[in-house]
């Protein structure tokens, strides 16, 4: 095993807040784009990263809520 | 009992979708509602039905506004997918692509079956990779006063000056030795996306949704790049090797995933 120290390794997501928002943006702006007979556009989508400070407390509130879920 | 529509969450070879039976996957987007593959041939979307009041166009436009509301739904997503994309090659799909009938879904796979089996057959042994590159500012800065003949002499020189010589001298050198490390980012940026791309199959420079800054410094730029699994290493070694070179620069690299290939099927339309 080679020194890491400059190379952060994120591959557990759910232990940091920065990788929370990461997923978010990768599944939120991406993906295949099938003509859907519903679908929203990028604009609906860059609506909820307006505002860090409410969206990391929103985001925040949101983990809480899976957490719950999860012991339920 | 309100009406249902259907969410698709992605599309994978049906054998292999065979593999993946309902009960072995997570929840789905929406509690009391299983997943369900839906197959048509050779071509499977996975699936589950939705509430149509929530996830009408105007309702969908509304709840987005609603952070908590979207977070969990696209952490749901994210975890069928990964789940999914884990175990076999999957074309991850857009976060909420909805049909309202079973139909749609079957005729986008019959009509699309050709196009869908080349982006499989692309993406088959391959995995998404992120890189992010940040920059600390002060160890930025330091490193290049300490590089630059240009601000060595400078600050030689307004070392020897008169004190009013040597204030404006010393506003000079901070002018220049911003523009330097603005210059030095784009450099070093430029050089990761070049390395990495010739060590990947694929590789994309992403926008930058808010300025972050972390405990690494200021998010610089976002990079995706499709590898093969069984050159991971490689990879992995050729980011560790430029972490390593502009590490005295204060530069960091933070590498990301295995992710879904969100950033690599997005050519086509449907």
């Amino acid at each position: 095993m080679n020194d890491v120290d400059q190379l952060i390794i994120s591959e557990e997501f759910e232990n940091s807040d920065a990788s929370l928002l990461e997923t978010l943006d990768h599944v939120l702006n991406r993906g295949l784009v099938i003509a859907g007979e519903i679908t929203i556009s990028v604009a609906d989508i860059d609506l909820v990263f307006v505002g860090l400070n409410v969206f990391v407390s929103s985001v925040e509130t949101a983990r809480e809520v899976l957490r719950k879920r999860e012991v339920e | 009992m309100s009406e249902l529509v259907y969410y698709v969450y992605c599309i994978a070879e049906s054998a292999a979708a065979e593999q993946l039976p309902v009960d072995s996957l997570p929840a789905a987007i929406e509690e009391d509602a299983q997943l369900e593959w839906i197959s048509v041939n050779t071509l499977a979307a996975l699936v589950s039905r939705v509430p149509a009041s929530s996830y009408s166009e105007e309702q969908l436009a509304e709840h987005l506004t609603d952070a908590t509301w979207t977070a969990i739904r696209a952490m749901r997503h994210e975890t069928v997918v990964e789940f999914v994309a884990k175990r076999i090659t999957t074309i991850p799909l857009r976060f909420a692509t909805i049909y309202l009938e079973r139909d749609g879904i079957e005729q986008i796979l019959a009509e699309n079956s050709h196009d869908l089996e080349l982006i499989i057959e692309q993406l088959r042994g391959r995995e998404e990779w992120g890189v992010n590159v940040y920059s600390d500012r002060a160890v930025l800065l330091s490193s290049i006063t300490q590089v630059s003949p240009v601000l060595r002499e400078l600050a030689e020189r307004a070392g020897k000056a008169s004190p009013g010589q040597s204030y404006l001298m010393q506003k000079k050198i901070d002018a220049l030795r911003v523009d330097e490390a603005r210059a030095a980012v784009n450099r070093i940026v430029d050089q990761i996306e070049e390395t990495l791309k010739a060590q990947a199959d694929d590789g994309v420079r992403l926008r930058i949704l808010k300025v972050e800054t972390t405990e690494h410094g200021e998010l610089k730029a976002k990079f995706a790049f499709l590898v093969r699994r069984s050159g991971f290493e490689e990879f992995r070694d050729a980011a560790e090797r430029l972490a390593q070179e502009h590490q005295a620069a204060g530069i960091r690299l933070e590498l990301t995933g295995p992710w879904p290939v969100y950033n690599f099927v997005t050519g086509f339309t449907g």
